[in-house]
């Protein structure tokens, strides 16, 4: 069972609306994966062990050295991600 | 000048095109993140897990050993399929061989560079189109294909022969890969159009 309170339920709701807002899923997987971060930094919301290796799958999924375009599935990724994250989200 | 339908496919090439899947001659791009770059002084392969003979191997090692051509056919998940590829490398088998598989060993992952992964069962991975390559059409992998090494499974949609490829990790359970761990369907055979788990 996830964790419990307003914390949890606040961070959850801000996290799924940056899953699902508009705009590209690059930027959406960005914001919503620092908020997932914060929100285990404030103890929000638990660790599990496939949000951590979602998370870390995300931030190699759109990273982007230096002069360089991002790959074409960077976007594919981050939607597949994100929605994993989506799911999983009250387990944590 | 013909504007429309100047590139038919003939019988040969429907015959040979999955379904769902149209042809191109070029080599589309597609990953994900960054294309990384490669020391081959420092690169290393690894092989590991239910084998009876774990080994590592340099760059120059992996030039050493026996090679193999293979001409066929690539597909990928994002619907484009190139024809009459021509690749070599070095056959599976020969890795397979070294590594003495135990008899708990029925799958295999796939290691790359920034922790990608992709999963396979090993009697998919144990056929004799399958290769490390390292050249495609004649010359070395170019990056952003995988340099210096991809996993070659032409029967597979193409997530599977991964790019950029540093060790084999052979188990006893499967375990999947980036792509199947997000939706993408863990057989992806390309005549069945698995493409996704849902």
């Amino acid at each position: 069972m996830g964790s419990q309170g307003p914390a949890a339920s606040a961070a959850r709701a801000e996290i799924r609306e940056l899953i699902n807002r508009k705009g590209h899923a690059v930027e959406n997987a960005r914001a919503a994966g620092e908020r997932l971060e914060l929100a285990f930094d404030e103890g929000a919301l638990r660790h599990t062990p496939f949000l951590d290796q979602a998370l870390g799958d995300l931030a190699v999924a759109i990273e982007q050295d230096e002069g360089q375009r991002l790959g074409g599935k960077s976007a594919e990724a981050s939607r597949f991600i994100l929605r994993a994250i989506d799911h999983s989200l009250d387990e944590a | 000048m013909k504007l429309f339908g100047g590139n038919r496919s003939t019988d040969e090439q429907k015959r040979r095109t999955p379904p769902g899947q149209y042809l191109t001659e070029k080599w589309p791009v597609l990953h994900y993140g960054s294309v990384p770059s490669t020391d081959l002084a420092s690169w290393g392969f690894r092989v590991w897990g239910e084998v009876e003979q774990p080994f590592s191997f340099s760059w120059a090692e992996l030039k050493a050993m026996p090679r193999k051509s293979v001409h066929t056919d690539i597909h990928c998940v994002t619907r484009w399929s190139r024809l009459d590829v021509d690749f070599e490398g070095v056959p599976i088998q020969h890795i397979l061989e070294r590594a003495r598989l135990k008899p708990s060993a029925h799958f295999v992952l796939a290691h790359c560079e920034q922790g990608y992964t992709a999963n396979l069962p090993l009697e998919r991975l144990d056929d004799d189109d399958v290769l490390l390559c390292d050249t495609a059409d004649g010359a070395p992998l170019t990056p952003d294909h995988g340099y210096p090494l991809r996993l070659l499974v032409p029967k597979r949609y193409l997530w599977k022969s991964a790019k950029w490829i540093r060790g084999l990790q052979f188990l006893s359970q499967d375990q999947l890969g980036f792509w199947e761990r997000y939706g993408y369907n863990n057989d992806a055979d390309p005549w069945k159009e698995e493409r996704f788990s849902e």
